[in-house]
């Protein structure tokens, strides 16, 4: 590691910030294809129904139309999924929630293809919905797939419940109630697929994974993987709803069907019935402390709706379990967590994943335990948080990063001190309220966690990077680029990372668990140091001097007199002998077998933690019930800045998706619709964010990772919905446990 | 349905354009004008603002506005905003500040915001919030957003 810092840290521009201020970056739906034929998908009215008939006839005869296609079309697989291959690509018998795709339409024109979709007549037999996943978990519950609707049951025990709470001299326990979240990204779910020679096919994705895409892709046409040439356009916001397929299979499928150029975009209404939401979670919790704050014992039972096919759901649900205890140590624990099937739209990966609900639930408990207890909400926390060294309830033993709890807690104690004196507006009740989080990185232990990447140093002294997981429009290729420019000692401005194409790169896995720069940085770092390894061989070669004679430094190599020769001149050389430096490197997340915990499902426990704090002041109107958040403040470790105004772009994005979730956001079914438009659906807009802010970036390096750092894609937004329901409490003294904060939840209606 | 003429002033070009008059003026910008600067994020339902336009000096969603009803008017599009090669002092601040993510919401928010300082050269924080409030941004928080109007007002690190 270097003792000063040329990249790393800097606040630099993005490189692909200029052309999305001019228009020029092309995002799928941008992309100008000729003879591009247009797709449109026929979704199911209901929530749940036997197909009884698809008649396609007079659909197919309207003129431009050119294929009207059901999964009996589909020459491959019929299902796919990321964990379970539960979900049909189109309807195969029956329809298991509003929104669900039944035909597939392809047409020369939009008009047409509209046409071709109102003249489609399908015959469903409606029957009986649920959408409660507590009432979906019953025997007696419409069933919705063959092995019944419970897919994932966790049973987590450590210490000896009974005596936790015998222990205990107060025990509190209330149920938590979380809402159906949009993930909201600007860019609605589009793909394009193009069919080429020889059984090819090539396919433009909005995607967290497009190795997956190939893979489902090349299933459901029945070709060789490498038949499928998956590529991104710029892609505009996932939040963890692109780790799904993002029409990617039906546009392949369309393009298969008429050997053309197909373009799918999903209208915002068809995202919201039909694409994966923030799971709705019920968490029913019992807390036990002792009268000097100490807790003993900790029981939770949860239940998630996961609607009507798996995606992430299982998955969803460990973090959400493993973080059930917060950043605490409560010796005594006992927590059941319940994936439930249901006629909801799908939910999966979000943002958090779990987290999001397991903390409204932990932090709002701790704050009326302080409550019940008398104690001030930061001296109940500092009684509790786990230190270096200590386990989590799953096992984990926490590292040194867990040296950030308590500096959190030093800097929310005085900010909240500073949000208390400020002057409450006229006719307001003021309070201010914090909460704690911890979010876990990687994909957990025993998933397959491989992030591979390559270098490659152009003949004019460019290095470039293939990067073999997407940037989402957060910033991961100028965080790569600035860990690469540090590891290489070369300018930013010499680095370029290159978009994704799966027909010549190294599979980086999934953009997601705020884990990207940390495994990509560390395969880069790697990488870096095996070409800087590569260019001395070669040099030494060149100067017919042993390689280890020579030093690499600032873009020259320096021979044992000390003269300098610049590193271009040698790829010039290299170049003329049709030699291009290259190196890759894999970099696999560390789930060491001595420190981790076996004996749990897999994909659990998940090892490595990020921490943060937030304070928020609100104000309340006790006659109207409307909550103002006027002060906020943001407390992160992040182990080490590598991009500054990225990392202050990843909270400041993520603490105003947190307030949307704390006061605004659900996804509610309204007169047996789903609320489907953002009429409804209230994003934060510019009017609602505190215009009183504060970031406070901590870094304390976490030894595993690239120059020290750590993700921050996900937490900034997990302890923001409890930080304000805490505040309104303190304010109105009204506890709501019902997300999203409503006037009507404030006042007690 | 009849096709429609219209002619108008599209980045100080006389443009004609002949569609049917159901069409939106975003339609036409993205599929017939292959300007797609403008972009689509709530279904053409005027919510997200991530199509806006200038259309005579004010922000518009043009996914509200019909072919029909821009003849004789002069509309900027983000396409129309560099001048002679050089970056608009907000696109520079947009990128000095940090206020770039995904970039989708990007090219109605600077337009937003020219329509805004082209309005009141030195609006208040609050008025930069009520002037953004059409449009939705998931990325940013709005926060570096409000910080790259207040640069461009001052002119622009970069100039």
């Amino acid at each position: 590691m270097t003792d000063r810092f040329l990249a790393v840290g800097k606040s630099l521009h993005r490189k692909d910030a200029w052309d999305k201020t001019t228009g020029k970056a092309l995002y799928t739906a941008d992309i100008p294809i000729e003879n591009l034929r247009v797709g449109m998908i026929v979704r199911s009215p209901h929530h749940y129904a036997r197909i009884l008939e698809i008649d396609k006839n007079q659909s197919q005869e309207i003129p431009g139309v050119l294929a009207v296609l059901s999964s009996d079309d589909i020459p491959g697989a019929k299902v796919f999924g990321s964990l379970i291959p539960d979900q049909p690509s189109l309807a195969i018998d029956v329809v298991r929630h509003i929104g669900e795709p039944v035909v597939l339409i392809i047409a020369e024109t939009k008009q047409a293809a509209q046409e071709a979709a109102d003249q489609i007549k399908i015959s469903y037999q409606p029957l009986g919905a649920v959408f409660d996943p507590i009432q979906a978990a019953r025997e007696d519950a419409p069933r919705l797939h063959p092995d019944g609707n419970v897919i994932t049951a966790l049973n987590i025990n450590d210490g000896d419940i009974e005596k936790g709470f015998k222990e205990a001299d107060h025990i509190l326990e209330d149920t938590y109630s979380l809402p159906r979240i949009h993930p909201g990204y600007m860019e609605l779910e589009t793909s394009l697929a193009i069919w080429g020679e020889n059984q090819t096919i090539t396919v433009w994705v909005s995607s967290q994974h497009p190795f997956t895409d190939q893979d489902f892709i090349a299933a459901a046409l029945d070709l060789p993987v490498e038949n499928v040439r998956v590529k991104l356009g710029v892609i505009g916001g996932a939040f963890g709803g692109k780790e799904d397929s993002s029409l990617s299979i039906l546009a392949a499928l369309g393009a298969w069907a008429i050997k053309g150029a197909v373009r799918l975009v999903n209208t915002r209404r068809e995202s919201f019935v039909a694409h994966p939401k923030r799971h709705p979670a019920q968490i029913h919790y019992k807390l036990g402390a002792r009268s000097d704050g100490t807790f003993t014992a900790l029981k939770a039972e949860v239940h998630m709706d996961t609607g009507a096919y798996a995606s992430y759901g299982p998955a969803v649900a460990m973090i959400l379990t493993e973080t059930l205890a917060g950043s605490y140590r409560i010796p005594n624990v006992q927590v059941e967590s319940y994936v439930v099937y249901t006629n909801s739209p799908l939910s999966g990966a979000m943002r958090g994943f779990g987290s999001p609900q397991s903390h409204f639930a932990v932090e709002s408990m701790v704050d009326s335990m302080a409550e019940e207890l008398g104690m001030d909400p930061v001296q109940i926390r500092r009684a509790n948080i786990l230190k270096v060294g200590e386990k989590m309830f799953t096992g984990v033993t926490l590292n040194e990063t867990a040296n950030a709890l308590p500096i959190c807690l030093d800097q929310a104690q005085e900010i909240m001190d500073r949000f208390r004196a400020v002057e409450v507006s006229p006719g307001k009740k003021a309070g201010v309220g914090m909460a704690l989080a911890a979010q876990s990185m990687g994909l957990g232990a025993n998933v397959p966690d491989d992030s591979s990447h390559r270098l490659e140093w152009a003949p004019d002294g460019r290095v470039l990077i293939h990067l073999g997981s997407p940037d989402l429009g957060q910033g991961l290729a100028m965080a790569v680029e600035q860990i690469t420019a540090e590891a290489l000692d070369l300018p930013y401005s010499q680095v370029e990372s290159l978009p994704l194409d799966t027909l010549d790169r190294p599979n980086g896995n999934v953009t997601c668990a705020s884990r990207m720069t940390y495994m990509a940085g560390n395969a880069l770092i790697d990488a870096s140091e095996k070409l800087i390894q590569d260019l001395l061989t070669h040099a030494g070669e060149i100067l017919e001097v042993p390689a280890k004679k020579l030093i690499y430094k600032d873009g020259q190599i320096i021979k044992e007199d000390g003269s300098k020769l610049p590193v271009v001149e040698f790829l010039g050389r290299l170049a003329e002998k049709s030699i291009t430096l290259t190196s890759e490197s894999t970099f696999s997340f560390p789930y060491p077998e001595e420190t981790t915990p076996q004996d749990l499902p897999i994909g659990m426990p998940h090892v490595l933690y990020c921490f943060g704090a937030q304070v928020a002041r609100v104000e309340v109107d006790p006659d109207l019930g409307t909550v103002e958040v006027t002060h906020f403040a943001a407390i992160h470790d992040v182990g080490k800045v590598i991009s500054q105004s990225g990392v202050e772009g990843q909270i400041e994005g993520g603490v105003a998706t947190g307030l949307g979730y704390a006061l605004y956001e659900t996804m509610l079914r309204k007169d047996d619709q789903w609320v489907d438009s953002f009429t409804e659906y209230l994003l934060p807009t510019s009017k609602d964010l505190p215009t009183h802010y504060e970031n406070i970036i901590l870094e304390i390096p976490e030894a595993s990772g690239p120059y020290g750092a750590k993700g921050i894609g996900e937490i900034p937004l997990v302890p923001t919905a409890p930080a304000v329901a805490n505040a309104v409490h303190d304010a109105a003294g009204v506890r709501v446990t019902e997300l999203p904060i409503s006037p009507e939840r404030v006042l007690g209606l | 349905m009849k096709e429609i003429t219209v002619s108008f002033l599209l980045n100080g070009k006389r443009t004609s354009v002949t569609s049917l008059p159901n069409r939106t003026l975003l339609d036409v910008l993205r599929e017939d004008l292959g300007l797609t600067g403008a972009k689509d994020a709530c279904g053409g339902e005027g919510e997200c603002g991530a199509c806006t336009v200038i259309m005579n000096g004010n922000s518009v969603n043009s996914c509200l506005v019909f072919i029909g009803q821009i003849e004789g008017t002069q509309i900027t599009t983000i396409e129309g905003l560099m001048d002679k090669g050089e970056f608009h002092r907000l696109q520079k601040a947009f990128v000095e500040a940090g206020a770039v993510q995904c970039g989708f919401c990007t090219p109605g928010v600077i337009l937003t915001a020219k329509a805004l300082l082209d309005n009141d050269p030195h609006p208040t924080d609050q008025e930069i919030r009520e002037g953004l409030s059409g449009n939705l941004c998931r990325c940013t928080g709005y926060n570096k957003m409000i910080d790259a109007i207040h640069l461009a007002e001052q002119g622009g690190l970069h100039d």
